[in-house]
């Protein structure tokens, strides 16, 4: 078969034909993924939820969701018990960009755990946030270079870098750095602010703070 | 046989990575550890497949002058699918690699490979090009992932192969990408001849 010649018609009419065809493909393959893409995500969510508040994952809960000034608040119920509520808090100042984080907090306000949702952190460096901040502290500290530094990482420093069980009432978590008493991860204090500034602002949110939070999060910048 | 020919062309011949030096942006970037490098490449290979063989099957019916958005436009819907379809049946692999799934659209091989290979040949031999390009940037990247991996935090598949005293965290950042990209090209080159 010859090719088509270039007039303005044919190219009009491939153009139009090409596009309406994928178009419809899509469509139709988004119909048939969209509503398995929505359960995988509501399914993520309520395992997240449960990992957060420490509660078995057979456990029947029943979750009240609001939306308070662009934070979801899970308020989660056990037999019409409140038996803790899971924040997530997104912040933008990450090193990698945002960084999405669910805070469960039981009924005194402790952390009771955290699961860190979305994140673009360097592998190997930020992106240790998912387990660093639960993990108890590393005891071993060398000495090392500069050089070996860049090259090697710091040795994890000795302290504490363990938020569970933290109450935010008695201090806002941060940084050694900034006058805190949370380690930040090796090499990446960034990623470990945000992180906290995401983890204070949830709290804000679950004592109902909300005002606070605006202007904290432009502060801490 | 000549399909044959084809195929191993990709492979190792022209290899996209380590000959052509194509799609340099995801090599670089998703390389951090094997099995992300092994992710892309098969998801880049799944891509060039289709996308060769409909254009290879299309080529007479496009003019020449819109040629180029025409093929964007294939490759664009497959690499879209892909994302659907990585995103409801993989999603752990979605979640580490979802953010350079879309970039396969401007990857230069996929559009270089369209215009190279697809627009002149059947799709058969179209279809052979696409696995032998798509399998030797595959290889490439599992090797620079793996490479990366195992310097920089001492694994390779996630599996520890040495003791975290001798982690150059270097090689997971993207110095390290390039510095290993390097030594590998030389290695290449040196048992091409």
């Amino acid at each position: 078969m010859k090719k088509l010649e270039s007039s303005l018609k044919n190219m009009l009419l491939v153009l139009t034909i090409v596009s309406a065809v994928a178009a419809f493909l899509l469509a139709f393959v988004n119909n048939v993924t969209s509503t398995t893409i929505a359960k995988i995500n509501e399914e993520a969510l309520s395992a997240g939820i449960k990992s957060v508040l420490n509660i078995g994952a057979d456990e029947e809960i029943a979750v009240a969701e609001k939306d308070v000034d662009g934070f979801i608040v899970y308020e989660v119920t056990r037999d019409a018990n409140w038996i803790g509520t899971a924040v997530k808090s997104t912040d933008k100042s990450g090193f990698g960009g945002d960084i999405e984080v669910l805070v469960g907090f039981n009924k005194e306000g402790k952390i009771l755990g955290y699961e860190v949702l979305k994140h673009a952190e360097t592998p190997g460096l930020g992106a240790r946030a998912g387990e660093w901040f639960r993990t108890a502290t590393s005891s071993e500290v060398k000495e090392v270079g500069a050089l070996s530094k860049i090259f090697f990482g710091k040795p994890d420093p000795a302290g504490s870098h363990n938020i569970i069980g933290r109450d935010i009432a008695q201090g806002e978590l941060k940084v050694s750095k900034d006058g805190g008493d949370i380690d930040a991860i090796t090499a990446s204090t960034i990623t470990s602010r945000a992180f906290l500034n995401a983890v204070n602002n949830a709290y804000k949110v679950f004592k109902g703070n909300v005002s606070d939070v605006n202007s904290g999060a432009t502060t801490q910048q | 046989m000549n399909n044959w020919k084809v195929f191993l062309n990709g492979l190792i011949k022209e290899n996209p990575t380590f000959v052509l030096l194509l799609g340099m942006c995801p090599t670089l970037g998703t390389t951090s550890s094997a099995l992300n490098g092994m992710s892309m490449g098969l998801a880049t290979t799944f891509v060039l497949i289709c996308s060769n063989i409909v254009i290879a099957l299309l080529k007479n019916l496009i003019p020449d002058k819109v040629r180029i958005p025409a093929y964007i436009v294939v490759i664009a819907s497959f690499v879209t699918l892909l994302q659907m379809l990585m995103q409801a049946y993989l999603p752990s692999l979605y979640a580490s690699l979802g953010l350079f799934i879309p970039l396969i659209v401007v990857n230069c091989i996929i559009l270089g490979r369209a215009e190279a290979f697809a627009a002149k040949n059947t799709a058969l031999p179209s279809l052979f090009d696409g696995l032998g390009m798509g399998l030797g940037f595959t290889w490439a990247l599992t090797l620079l992932g793996a490479v990366r991996e195992l310097l920089g935090t001492g694994a390779v598949f996630g599996l520890t192969l040495l003791p975290s005293s001798t982690n150059m965290l270097v090689f997971v950042l993207a110095p390290g990408a390039f510095i290993v990209l390097g030594y590998l090209i030389a290695i290449v080159n040196k048992i091409k001849k």
